[in-house]
């Protein structure tokens, strides 16, 4: 069943005097399961086609469903429901809180839902990725792939049905990378979950079951 | 349960004490302004009290009295023994205490000579305090002197002074007066009867329980004997003085607080300011928060908590130093640095506490409301 499905999507931006057509008429969906990438040269319109999965945007035109519901004209608050309890994000950057210890940024998702305590499965997810000894580090005392599996467990602690990935191995060198790419193929099995990424990166092709090649806002078939 | 797990419980508390921990040299600079904010107006408010405290007991037992003189239309240009009668029915259960008085010039045997008053009076202990010696409840033969008079003329205890060819042993030294009134420099005290050749009495003193009762006795004395065009009697009391002084001090207090906000009004500007940079700062940070799923609200209460917690902050601070502020205060203006703890002046140090995080509170909102709402895809892209 999809996941997440996009239906004719088009998404314009008004830039000064100019409106921009970044995606023209995008059809898209993601399964249980399955490990969708997203390769494109950069303006593309890669990003902003995982912003619309992700709900981090909306459409200017066509259909967002998630898990078969119809979210396209949901507001700003409901789609945050959305996001927090059924998509997970893993970022370039990592995007780690600084502050914050391993597990601690695991929780984030769900800290402020203090009826819930999250903290067993933050520990399970952490020992899961191979940081069952780093539970307490601050991001700081973290190398680049640790923080990365860090972003991971955080992207899974609310249990979501689909995982975005933007670049996850960009700031890895190629072992690290390859280690990140094996804990997400392992976790998309354990959990059943779809994972759409974006990527440059040849070697993401490798563990990918699907590629879909977008060209100026347009999928070549 | 450990009071970090407690904190947890509240995670937008929690997450504001990470944040500004972050940055503690920013934290402090922004607290310190909220300290300065807090000591000026709370040390101002608590000054304007101690001046009122101090002005309250200078006047002090002042205000219990009722002075009673001739009027403009009293053709005795005093008042009679009749009158005095009437005065001791209204007054029941006050100290009715006619006085005479006169003028003289003392001359010492070291050559010194010194223009006194002269009054004459019988109960000498309710109207005068005196520093060494007896003030004696009814005057019968001996005298008192001012004591900076006695100390110039260089009489002491026991000396005989003349008036109108009598002489009268000094009975007591009048100790010179801190406030207002009666009891000072230059008085001479004697008894009834030196001023025996005066008819009439100059004036009388009730002494009441309370300023109320003084300002009651004196509507009712004025309605006695005076009618709308003949003013028999003048009647005055400073209970009257007292609530002017005590207007005036209100005004000025104002004034004071007034002052001492400004201090607060830029500090919580620049708590505006510091909000507003952080925030800025984290803006990819607070795009992560909301794109993981984290609500407006949470967002908001978590940038509103941080500039709670440097009100509070501030507040606690400023508090304290203005405590100590107060107690040097009160100990120059009144000598009792004690008396800070009490609520008229220790209240200034809760309004300076709630000002600052109301203050603080309210700079916060609109660093805090921008935060929220920046839509996550735009704060991610940087």
């Amino acid at each position: 069943m999809s996941v997440i499905e996009l239906i004719d999507v088009v998404k314009r931006y008004q830039n000064g005097e100019e409106l921009i057509e970044v995606l023209k008429g995008v059809d898209f969906h993601a399964d249980d399961g399955e490990m969708v990438t997203i390769i494109g040269p950069s303006g593309s319109g890669k990003s902003t086609m995982l912003n619309m999965i992700g709900l981090l945007d909306t459409p200017t035109e066509g259909i967002v469903r998630l898990n078969g519901r119809e979210v396209t004209d949901f507001s700003e608050d409901e789609l945050t429901e959305e996001r927090r309890s059924g998509i997970g994000f893993v970022f370039q950057d990592f995007h780690l809180l600084p502050m914050l210890t391993a597990t601690e940024n695991v929780e984030l998702p769900s800290m402020w839902d203090t009826k819930v305590d999250r903290r067993d499965r933050a520990v399970d997810l952490l020992t899961r990725v191979g940081l069952g000894d780093r539970l307490d580090h601050k991001p700081n005392q973290l190398s680049g792939g640790q923080r990365q599996r860090v972003a991971i467990a955080r992207a899974l602690i609310n249990e979501p049905k689909i995982l975005l990935a933007d670049e996850p191995t960009g700031n890895l060198d190629q072992d690290t990378g390859a280690t990140i790419l094996d804990e997400l193929t392992r976790l998309k099995q354990d959990e059943n979950i779809a994972i759409v990424s974006v990527t440059h990166d040849e070697q993401l092709l490798e563990y990918t079951d699907r590629v879909v090649r977008l060209v100026d806002g347009v999928i070549q078939k | 349960m450990s009071i970090t797990d407690l904190l947890w419980r509240f995670p937008s508390v929690q997450m504001a004490w990470r944040n500004l921990g972050r940055n503690p040299v920013r934290t402090a600079l922004a607290t310190l302004g909220i300290v300065i904010g807090v000591v000026a107006i709370a040390s101002l408010g608590m000054a304007g009290a101690a001046l009122q405290q101090q002005a309250t007991s200078d006047l002090g037992g002042l205000t219990n009295e009722v002075t009673i003189s001739a009027g403009e239309d009293n053709d005795n240009r005093g008042l009679t023994d009749n009158q005095i009668e009437d005065i001791r029915t209204i007054a029941v259960g006050s100290t009715v205490v006619p006085q005479k008085s006169n003028f003289t010039t003392l001359s010492a045997r070291n050559g010194e000579e010194a223009r006194v008053r002269v009054t004459s009076v019988t109960e000498a202990s309710a109207l005068y305090d005196v520093s060494i010696g007896e003030s004696p409840n009814r005057l019968q033969s001996g005298a008192l002197l001012s004591e900076s008079t006695a100390d110039r003329l260089g009489l002491e205890l026991g000396d005989p002074v003349a008036y109108d060819g009598q002489l009268y042993r000094i009975q007591g030294l009048i100790e010179s007066s801190q406030g207002f009134g009666s009891g000072g420099a230059n008085e001479l005290v004697l008894p009834m009867a030196a001023l025996s050749d005066q008819e009439y009495y100059d004036s009388v003193t009730v002494l009441t329980d309370s300023g109320d009762l003084a300002s009651a006795l004196t509507t009712d004395l004025e309605a006695w004997f005076n009618e709308e065009d003949d003013e028999v009697v003048s009647v005055t009391n400073f209970a009257d003085l007292q609530e002017q002084i005590g207007s005036f001090l209100d005004t000025l207090n104002l004034a004071l607080l007034g002052i001492g906000s400004i201090s607060l009004v830029v500090a919580s500007v620049a708590i505006l300011n510091v909000m507003l940079m952080s925030t800025i700062e984290r803006r990819g940070e607070i795009g992560v928060l909301r794109a993981v799923g984290i609500r407006r609200g949470e967002v908001l209460r978590m940038i509103l908590a941080e500039a709670a917690f440097l009100g509070v902050l501030g507040g606690i601070v400023g508090a304290a130093a203005s405590l100590a502020v107060g107690l040097l205060i009160f100990h120059l203006i009144t000598d009792s640095a004690s008396l800070v703890f009490e609520w008229q002046s220790s209240r200034y140090l809760v309004y300076g506490f709630g000002f600052a995080v109301f203050a603080s509170v309210i700079s916060g909102l609109y660093p805090a409301w921008k935060a929220a709402n920046e839509r996550p895809v735009e704060a991610l892209r940087e």
